[in-house]
């Protein structure tokens, strides 16, 4: 069965349909090309496939699209003020965060929900915020490393806002 | 692999859901957060006509204490991880439920999708049963409770009928001076499987003696098992060496596991053996 959804993406209203049967990172990939959320595992382990549904981090391979009917989903493309990264992704590109950049978009997610309830973690509260994406690059120092910058060079929020 | 085409229900009302459950039978797939019953269409182990999601039905996400405690069976591992009213009541539940997966996961996972799966190796299964919980199911008839000892029957099976829905999990307010203690033992990462989880509830009386004791364990049987044996003995005594020991051993022998990369059966119920022994050393210490 189709049906007809609408919901918010990266604050933009989207219109489409999709049969009952989709997840949400088909419809993201396949129809709405937003292909930086990536696909890996497909039983939610790896976290690269990780959104925010109304900011809430979730796991878009095992989530129905029609789950999402009227809810608001955030991805990794989502995060940046135009050409201006958020301080989480300034702090990763600095820290050299990203290696293959295959579980870059759900570590940001992830980061960006950790940085939002808890604006301030510790160095063990952003290792149990990442406990479910894998990276098989950069041992993960690095990444910890940015999401403490990003803590402290203000949060998820877009550079714009926090620098000027 | 996408998903085999399915029909996608989520009615409003508990009501509305035994509706759409009878009349489907065996047609339908009951879906909870969305994790196994994702994963099982995945893997093509599950080919239902219709999926009945219990997502948009708010009265299942409420967590109450109203004397007892009661968590709806939607209500989120994560919803409970930080939920006052399990915190005051029943903190065991909190600290299992913290072992689920990873962050993603307890967002979206449920206690009521988790219990229904009936793994053995479920986080919450053994704490729900050293809190004595009850599962309340609701039917045609209308509402049911049922012990958690009764609910896990066996291999991935309940004792939900085809036409029941769990509705919450109900827990009863510790005795007061209550102690719980809980772990989750891995071979590996803490987001891998236990080798053996062991939750426990001891009421001491005044002279720090045990009154009454209650073990469950995971990852060590077809089912979360009640160590009953290892109860009796220490009902009604001190906790000594001796006792503890004797105790420890009860529940080990209690179990039937299986080796797999989580450790070998010999292994599993050694462990069982050892955090029986220094979860009961812990309490008696306090």
């Amino acid at each position: 069965m189709t049906r007809h959804l609408s919901m918010s993406i990266n604050g933009e209203p989207h219109e489409f349909d999709a049969a009952d049967h989709r997840t949400l990172i088909e419809v993201l990939r396949d129809d709405l090309a937003l292909t930086g959320t990536k696909d890996a595992c497909r039983q939610g382990v790896c976290g690269s496939c990780t959104v925010l549904v109304d900011g809430v981090a979730v796991r878009s391979c095992l989530m129905l699209a029609a789950r999402c009917q009227g809810k608001s989903v955030t991805t990794v493309e989502g995060l940046a003020a135009g050409d201006r990264l958020s301080a989480l992704q300034q702090a990763f590109v600095e820290a050299g965060a990203v290696q293959c950049g295959y579980c870059t978009s759900g570590m940001l997610i992830a980061a960006t929900a950790l940085l939002e309830s808890n604006p301030s973690p510790t160095e063990v509260e952003v290792r149990a915020a990442l406990v479910g994406n894998l990276c098989r690059c950069t041992g993960y120092a690095p990444i910890v490393r940015a999401v403490l910058a990003a803590s402290r060079a203000g949060a998820g929020h877009p550079v714009a806002a926090v620098g000027s | 692999m996408s998903l085999p085409r399915f029909e996608y229900r989520a009615p409003g009302t508990l009501a509305d859901a035994l509706a759409v459950r009878r009349e489907a039978g065996e047609d339908a797939l009951v879906m909870a957060g969305g994790l196994t019953t994702v994963i099982l269409m995945r893997e093509r182990l599950a080919r239902p006509r219709l999926v009945l999601s219990l997502s948009e039905i708010e009265a299942l996400r409420r967590i109450e204490a109203n004397g007892a405690l009661s968590i709806g069976a939607m209500a989120t591992h994560a919803e409970i991880v930080r939920s006052p009213a399990v915190a005051a009541v029943a903190p065991l539940i909190a600290e299992a439920c913290g072992h689920v997966g990873s962050p993603a996961i307890r967002n979206m996972g449920t206690l009521g999708g988790n219990v229904c799966h009936a793994d053995s190796a479920s986080d919450p299964a053994p704490a729900l049963l050293a809190l004595d919980a009850e599962a309340v199911i609701a039917g045609p008839r209308g509402e049911r409770r049922l012990p958690m000892t009764g609910f896990f029957q066996g291999t991935l099976t309940t004792a939900l009928g085809g036409d029941e829905l769990l509705a919450a999990i109900r827990i009863p307010r510790p005795a007061a001076g209550t102690a719980s203690r809980f772990v989750k033992y891995t071979a590996t990462t803490a987001e891998a499987f236990a080798t053996v989880t062991v939750a426990m509830t001891v009421v001491k009386d005044a002279a720090g003696a045990c009154r009454s004791a209650r073990i469950g364990l995971g990852s060590v049987a077809s089912t979360p098992i009640r160590a009953t044996a290892a109860e009796s003995l220490l009902a009604g005594r001190r906790l000594t060496r001796e006792a503890i020991d004797e105790a420890a051993r009860a529940a080990a022998d209690a179990t039937s596991p299986s080796s797999n990369n989580q450790g070998s059966a010999g292994y599993r119920r050694e462990m069982t053996r050892v955090w029986v022994r220094r979860l009961l050393e812990d309490i008696a210490a306090r």
